[in-house]
């Protein structure tokens, strides 16, 4: 039988930062919320994918595909909801949604679902958290992290190790071992998906989905590092949640963007809150969780900070 | 160990309607269900981690595990969604004077 562990919503509790009741509250599910915002996002999608389209034989053709680039990695924030399962409160839509996004951006759902699932027990704990970002200690190495070189090097042998029906010692700890055959199955589907794109490319010679997709994908990919790192890096590595991870105040065209993630703390503090909850849920929170008022800048000016050796103020606030 | 025997556990209007109830018994923490078919009693952790499941969201017949999601039927404490891959251990209850008893 699996040993009794606080969780941090256990902790919260306890410690009177919010009631059950009001923890019932926010846990309420809908499907609502989240269909109005996907289908928002996909409107937003069909109109960056029109602005390359204008714009291809004009300088502007790369600035509007990093545009179209930035909504469609932010399909990593609405995949990320439906892992939790509280993006709709049908839980196969989770599953559904959750698909096409890990489509979009090469993240197998399974998989992530259950990756993730340790990066909650073990929040940025060195070794034992799987998406745990090190803190950088160069400059150079904090640039080469934000080209996603690493992140994209990290995924393409992910997927083609998982292909070979491979998993390795982390993955193993972190999945039942009655679903090992299942990510080896999705990772597979994954590729065969991907190759006959490809092929239809190539048979074809019909290049949307480079123009459209692929590429985008690849120049927006650096901003969802970026917003990645805001989360737990240059936060002190230790398993207390009040420390460990990083709210950022932002705008709201970013916080529809990220479906809310924004407020990170309060989603490590209760991930069975959804989405449209957690603007409430930090206020009910607010001065028990670590926050960055600044935002995205902030969070990395206090990463650049603590780069350099000035420590002061990443930790205190 | 000791022969089994019905005990009393909670007051059913100490129960939360419509949602799970944790309630130490002994050394023991137990989840009541207050489900669409009747009260049910499991142990209140998680299979999978250890949990606390009263923490979760529950929707009247099916609880979810606060950290992972996991899902487990209330009423049979079967394990329907990974990572809980290990089912329940459900404890027979019945109502008696007002008061929900367990046998064990």
């Amino acid at each position: 039988m699996a040993t009794r562990i606080i969780t941090p919503i256990s902790q919260a509790l306890e410690e009177g930062a919010l009631s059950r009741a009001e923890l019932k509250t926010f846990m309420r599910r809908s499907n609502r919320p989240a269909l109005i915002r996907l289908a928002l996002l996909l409107a937003i999608l069909s109109t960056t994918t029109v602005l390359v389209w204008l714009s291809k034989d004009s300088m502007l053709f790369f600035p509007a595909m990093l545009l179209q680039g930035i909504v469609l990695v932010h399909h990593f924030s609405l995949q990320h909801e439906c892992i939790h399962y509280t993006a709709f409160r049908t839980r196969y839509l989770n599953d559904i949604v959750g698909n096409y996004c890990a489509l979009v951006i090469m993240l197998p759902h399974r998989f992530f679902r259950y990756e993730h699932c340790d990066h909650h027990t073990y929040t940025q704990l060195t070794g034992k958290d799987p998406e745990m970002i090190p803190m950088p200690r160069t400059l150079g190495a904090y640039l080469y992290y934000l080209s996603s070189i690493p992140y994209w090097k990290a995924k393409f042998s992910e997927l083609i190790r998982h292909c070979l029906g491979q998993l390795n010692t982390t993955e193993k700890r972190f999945t039942p071992k009655s679903e090992y055959r299942t990510l080896i199955i999705e990772a597979r589907a994954m590729a065969a998906f991907y190759i006959f794109v490809l092929g239809l490319c190539i048979a074809s010679d019909w290049w949307a989905p480079v123009w459209y997709w692929w590429l985008p994908v690849l120049l927006g990919e650096p901003v969802m590092r970026a917003i990645r790192m805001t989360e737990h890096v240059g936060r002190p590595t230790t398993a207390l949640m009040k420390e460990n991870t990083r709210t950022n105040i932002t705008n709201p065209v970013m916080q529809f963007l990220c479906w809310n993630m924004n407020y990170h703390a309060e989603h490590h503090y209760a991930s069975s809150v959804p989405f449209h909850a957690l603007p409430e849920l930090h206020k009910k929170l607010s001065g028990y969780v670590h926050t960055e008022p600044r935002g995205y800048l902030g969070a990395h000016m206090d990463i650049i900070r603590q780069l350099f050796g000035n420590k002061n103020g990443g930790y205190s606030r | 160990m000791g022969k089994q025997s019905w005990q009393n556990l909670i007051d059913v209007a100490d129960i939360e309607k419509n949602d799970a109830t944790p309630v130490q018994f002994g050394q023991q923490l137990l989840a009541v269900y207050d489900t669409v078919d009747g009260y049910f009693v499991s142990n209140n952790r998680c299979t999978h981690a250890g949990a606390n499941l009263c923490d979760g969201y529950f929707d009247g017949k099916n609880i979810e595990c606060p950290l992972h999601q996991g899902l487990f039927d209330a009423r049979t404490g079967v394990a329907i969604a990974a990572p809980a891959t290990r089912n329940l251990q459900m404890i027979k209850c019945r109502v008696q004077h007002g008061t929900l008893q367990i046998y064990i």
